[in-house]
């Protein structure tokens, strides 16, 4: 960990001063350069959890919020209703591009950075994720349905309501630490790096991280989905096999 | 020991899901039961889903199964051709089962169903053995013993044929039909279904008590084998390891099972079983009557 840091503060004091040196471009040109490390990160049969270092530096003056997005996937949120003494899944509501996964680091507490309405309008914050649904219902009805996929992601982990830090060197470098769960959803993951000056948006910029299975859990996985016909028979071939060996095993005691 | 099981998606104990799968294996041994009917809710209230506990149970199934139909095979106890027919309607049974399993996957009520197919079933079968084993325990004398060819309604269906190894001249109908009630219940619960299919063979078919155990079996086997293949293609969701691990188990397990079954008298194992299956019973009705913590609940639909 000490050493990624150590390793990630190196490579940040580099680019800056031969940007400045080689380009003579205007400050504004590039308010921002950041990067990730790591870029991937392979889940595994012992994955605990990871955690992922965003740092960069800034050339204009301005609070930084980085969020960091899972791939998108539609949801259906389900209410139970009690019929007959039993508890049944009864209303359905659909949501569309939902993020599977959602963190959020900033400078400052954002709503001293942004008014509520640029909150919604750029998606920051827990609150302020948009979750459309699929077919237009009336909108009391669905927030009770929103709300509870909010706490569902959250139970689960997947949307951290608090807010990380963003630790500023000097001026213009910054860095972002996020945390992933051992249950992390795979999939290509976007972090974004905002700059935000007198609660308007100056620049931003995007970064791709990438979150995959690998290991014998992983080949497993992708084999059932793809080829499950292969599949099913090697394990019931499996179980014959072992069900025939315990018998001729036990046979003589 | 931590293991991630890779299609059910959690981490378990090793040594938990083998003495899970021992126990299992023990009691199957010790009433004479294929254990599947208990294995699929200890899964789920061990965290496993629903679908893949069902999906994992009809492989577990036939792990545990196979090596008493080569016993009985051996000794000349499985009346194939009846078998065949078994296996016949068992596939149309468990396609359509596993099927139908999808679709209520898909509209969100199958955890629902799974449940509710094991309340009904469990407190079907616990009242049955359980009265039974009272009236036995209580008279002491034989229960009456129906003759081999009583003639039914069973018997004035159409399409007959001969079983020779049965030494019946029946209709092929209700073996088809057994066969594919089995394949459903497979599908829908992850069990092998011996609890049905043996009063169904001694009592309304009539075959001699000596070819039921080792036919039923047979059936059990080549049911299994097929619903966990349809639940391998449609609903990928059989998870190996998690199969393996308590087949392991299972079969070391049911090996003294047996040998504990032999000492105890028949009436009381019965009145035993019947509290049990009573009781995980009592459990899944629980889960269905108490108020959830959360009335909502989110369900991905990520396609993989």
């Amino acid at each position: 960990m000490l050493r990624r840091i150590l390793f990630a503060a190196a490579i940040l004091a580099l680019p800056a001063p031969i940007i400045l040196a080689t380009s003579p471009l205007k400050a504004n040109d590039h308010p921002l350069l950041v990067d990730l490390l790591p870029k991937k990160i392979e889940v595994d049969s012992g994955f605990t959890g990871s955690t992922v270092i965003l740092y960069g530096v800034k050339t204009l003056s301005g609070d930084i919020i980085v969020t960091l997005r899972g791939p998108e996937a539609p949801v259906v949120v389900r209410r139970k209703r009690q019929v007959a003494g039993i508890w049944i899944n009864q209303d359905a509501v659909a949501f569309r591009d939902v993020p599977q996964f959602y963190a959020i680091a900033a400078s400052r507490p954002i709503e001293e950075i942004m008014d509520l309405g640029a909150l919604d309008r750029n998606q920051i914050g827990t609150e302020h994720i948009l979750l459309n649904t699929v077919w237009t219902r009336t909108e009391d009805e669905v927030d009770n349905f929103r709300d509870a996929l909010r706490r569902d992601r959250v139970r689960e982990e997947m949307y951290k309501p608090e807010i990380g830090n963003i630790v500023l060197i000097g001026d213009s470098l910054f860095r972002a630490t996020l945390t992933l769960p051992a249950s992390v959803p795979t999939g290509e993951y976007i972090a974004e790096t905002i700059l935000v000056h007198n609660t308007e948006v100056r620049s931003r910029l995007k970064s791709r991280l990438t979150v995959e299975k690998s290991g014998l859990s992983a080949k497993i996985f992708n084999f059932a989905k793809n080829e499950g016909v292969l599949y099913g028979l090697i394990a019931i071939a499996a179980a014959l096999v072992a069900g025939w060996i315990g018998g001729v095993a036990f046979r003589k005691i | 020991m931590e293991i991630y099981l890779p299609i059910a998606e959690i981490s378990t104990n090793v040594f938990l899901l083998l003495s899970l799968g021992g126990a299992i294996g023990f009691l199957s041994g010790m009433f004479g039961v294929g254990g599947g009917f208990l294995m699929t809710p200890l899964l789920i209230f061990l965290g496993v889903p629903p679908t893949v506990a069902v999906g994992t149970g009809t492989t577990l199934i036939v792990a545990s199964s196979v090596s008493g139909v080569m016993a009985h095979w051996r000794r000349g106890n499985v009346d194939f051709h009846m078998g065949w027919l078994l296996f016949g309607g068992g596939i149309v049974g468990s396609w359509l089962g596993v099927w139908l399993f999808k679709s209520l996957r898909e509209a969100g009520q199958i955890d629902l169903v799974i449940s509710l197919f094991y309340v009904v079933f469990l407190a079907i079968v616990g009242t049955l053995m359980g009265f039974e084993s009272a009236r036995a325990t209580l008279r002491q004398n034989a229960r009456r013993r129906r003759k081999a060819h009583q003639h039914n309604w069973f018997h004035g269906l159409p399409l007959k044929m001969r079983f020779r190894r049965s030494k019946l001249y029946v209709s092929a109908l209700p073996p088809v039909f057994v066969g594919f009630l089995m394949g459903l219940l497979a599908a829908f619960m992850g069990v092998g279904g011996g609890f049905i299919m043996l009063p169904v063979m001694i009592y309304l078919i009539g075959m001699p008590t000596s070819v039921v155990v080792g036919t039923s079996l047979f059936g059990i086997v080549v049911i299994s084998t097929v619903s966990s293949l349809a639940h391998a293609v449609q609903n990928h969701n059989v998870d190996i390891i998690l199969a393996l691990l308590l087949a392991v188990g299972a079969v070391i397990g049911a090996q003294y099972g047996t040998r504990v079954g032999f000492r105890i008298q028949g009436e009381y194992l019965r009145g035993l079983l019947a509290i049990m299956v009573l009781a995980v019973s009592g459990r899944l009705l629980y889960g269905l009557v108490a108020r959830p913590d959360d009335l909502f609940s989110a369900t991905s639909m990520v396609l993989r």
